[in-house]
């Protein structure tokens, strides 16, 4: 597939990364030739200097021949503009932009029919609040995440010391839950990927993915670990896009404090926020954490721009009693050395945000993609169509299904109804299959199997 | 007469074509549609274009079936493509393509557009069509090759070569 990139910065360059691995043709724009240097440096891909919105621009970056336009760049309105010219001008068939202002997206005019020709449009820092609030739902949990417009939930869960399958094989949790009807699909242990079956049993310290119709997940994170004290009170560092949206999203049911250096965004925060206490000062300020009682907070996410902010301040959070502390982290290397370490979780906003993107640029009818593990795993919501002739999965039981190794199907949707798969769940025609990859290079070959024939009509 | 032969008309062969990419290819596929029987181009277009996401129509060995349901089409329509050079359509031997039969069928596609599509499997299957595909000197003698050649009967197709 040939894929043009607008902006290389953070997002386009984690887009990029992901889908050079899997053999597209991939150019990159960006007006900032140090920054296309750098993505060059590391990846085989064509890179092009020059405003993404200006015709000729996007003529050279070989646009008449795009499958696809992802116009990722830093400001809403030259993503706006790209996308429209693609269409009008260059017919590209699919085009997706990232936009953030709250004005374009809420508006049906920019967005709709006869708006701006945006096939999609993800706003990260929407992602990212959504992602968050999860988190404060579901204490427990390291990422939470939604299959089937919300019915099927993926949940990575610690097992600890103490949860009742905590030692025990994995077939036992049907013994443990009988109403219950989920699956474990991975276990992470020590960095590696195990491939449960039955007998697995399950360690304290394994990451453990379980797949459950989403009002169950929270019985199935009760057999791998001692269930928190649900979330009271909140403490937010950096009053950004983030932080704001991430407030207002609270503030109806937990008691929430946002902490911002700026005085003069502070005003515009406590302006737009109803019960959140807004507070000028600065996050890795001991005393002012110490006022507003940090060792009291029973989470306390740190979103600043500023990757070392927020390392620091939920460092000192997490020392000075906050129960739990989450820190967004640009920087690829620091998330790895920093997750479960001092810092409970260590979300990084690319990673976050480009599954909606990967959903568009798969082979075969593909609904969603969310990028786990920092990128290594994936699980993937695919469409099945055909029938057994012209596809490999339709009409066949999930244990004749050849998947590569380390690839699970956990579940199945059907007519809205959510079936965990056994070895004997048949797979029919128009199901939503979920899939879960251990290791993200076997991916080509999952969506191999999931597409139908030359002959399907 | 085999069922392909009835759907291609004489204008609808193209030959030689300049594209560089799928994307190419469609549209000059949906602008020949559009000139030749009134379909727009467009309709055409995003049709193939979302086929080819559920999974590509290449067959291997340089062929492909691009096909997709028309809104409003009465009966099934079809076109033959043949490229200057070759095109990446993600076939299942991984060889980029220049022979396509593009395929038109009514939104309410029926058993008889199945068998379309399976005869045209057949027809490219048959290597000696193919090389006279590739070779062949112009349009009307490509019509002719396919227009005579016979589903399942290997002694005529013998023949006819």
């Amino acid at each position: 597939m040939k894929v043009i990139i607008l902006g290389a910065g953070q997002v386009g360059a984690t887009v990029a990364e992901s889908l050079v691995s899997e053999q597209n043709d991939i150019t990159v724009v960006d007006v900032e030739p140090a920054r296309l240097r750098a993505l060059q440096d590391r990846f085989d891909l064509r890179t092009v200097t020059g405003s993404a919105s200006h015709p000729a621009v996007l003529e050279e970056a070989g646009i008449d021949d795009a499958d696809l336009l992802i116009a990722v760049t830093q400001s809403d309105e030259t993503n706006l503009v790209a996308c429209k010219l693609a269409a009008r001008m260059f017919n590209v068939p699919r085009r997706v932009a990232r936009i953030r202002a709250n004005a374009f997206l809420d508006n049906k005019l920019v967005l709709g029919p006869d708006g701006f020709d945006v096939d999609l449009s993800i706003c990260p820092e929407q992602v990212l609040t959504e992602y968050i609030v999860k988190l404060v739902e579901f204490p427990e949990a390291l990422q939470v995440l939604d299959f089937a417009d919300g019915k099927v939930s993926l949940v990575a869960v610690r097992a600890y010391q103490g949860g009742p399958m905590v030692g025990r094989p994995v077939k036992e949790i049907r013994a443990h839950i009988p109403n219950i009807d989920t699956r474990i699909v991975a276990i992470f242990r020590r960095d590696g990927a195990v491939m449960p079956d039955g007998d697995t049993i399950i360690e304290a310290g394994d990451e453990v993915f379980c797949l459950a119709a989403a009002d169950n997940i929270r019985q199935v994170m009760h057999e791998l670990r001692r269930m928190d004290q649900p979330v009271k009170r909140v403490m937010i560092a950096g009053g950004g896009n983030i932080g704001l949206r991430l407030a207002r999203a609270l503030e109806g049911q937990y008691s929430v404090r946002l902490i911002e250096h700026n005085k003069r965004r502070c005003e515009f925060l406590s302006a737009r926020l109803n019960q959140a206490l807004v507070l000028n000062g600065d996050a890795t300020d001991e005393e002012l954490l110490e006022q507003e009682n940090i060792g009291e907070m029973d989470l306390f996410v740190a979103v600043t721009n500023d990757d070392e902010n927020n390392i620091m301040s939920s460092l000192l959070a997490k020392r000075m009693g906050a129960r739990r502390v989450v820190a967004l982290i640009n920087r690829r290397s620091y998330v790895d050395l920093l997750q479960s370490g001092q810092i409970d979780i260590a979300i990084s906003p690319a990673q976050a945000t480009i599954g909606k993107l990967l959903a568009h640029v798969r082979r075969g009818d593909v609904v969603a993609v969310h990028s786990l593990r920092r990128g290594a795993a994936e699980a993937l919501e695919a469409v099945v169509h055909g029938d057994r002739e012209s596809c490999r999965v339709t009409g066949r039981s999930v244990e004749e299904i050849e998947l590569p190794a380390g690839a699970t199907i956990g579940a199945v949707v059907r007519n809205g109804k959510v079936l965990m798969a056994h070895h004997d769940t048949r797979i029919e025609a128009e199901d939503h299959v979920i899939v879960f990859v251990t290791d993200k290079k076997t991916m080509p070959r999952v969506e191999k199997l999931f597409q139908v024939g030359a002959r399907f009509l | 007469m085999s069922l392909v032969a009835k759907l291609l008309p004489p204008a609808n062969v193209l030959l030689d074509l300049q594209v560089s990419s799928k994307k190419r290819l469609f549209e000059q596929v949906g602008l020949l549609f559009e000139n030749n029987h009134g379909i727009g181009r467009s309709l055409v277009f995003d049709s193939l274009f979302a086929r080819e996401r559920l999974g590509s129509t290449g067959l291997g060995q340089g062929v492909a079936i691009p096909h997709g349901r028309i809104k409003g089409l009465k009966d099934a329509l079809g076109a033959f493509v043949r490229l200057a050079q070759p095109v990446p359509f993600d076939a299942p031997d991984a060889k980029p393509v220049n022979l396509l039969f593009v395929l038109l069928v009514p939104e309410q596609a029926t058993e008889k557009h199945l068998q379309i599509l399976s005869e045209l499997a057949q027809m490219f299957s048959d290597r000696a069509l193919r090389d006279a595909l590739a070779t062949a000197a112009d349009a009307e003698a490509l019509h002719q090759r396919i227009v005579a050649w016979q589903p399942d009967a290997a002694g005529q197709r013998q023949a006819v070569a």
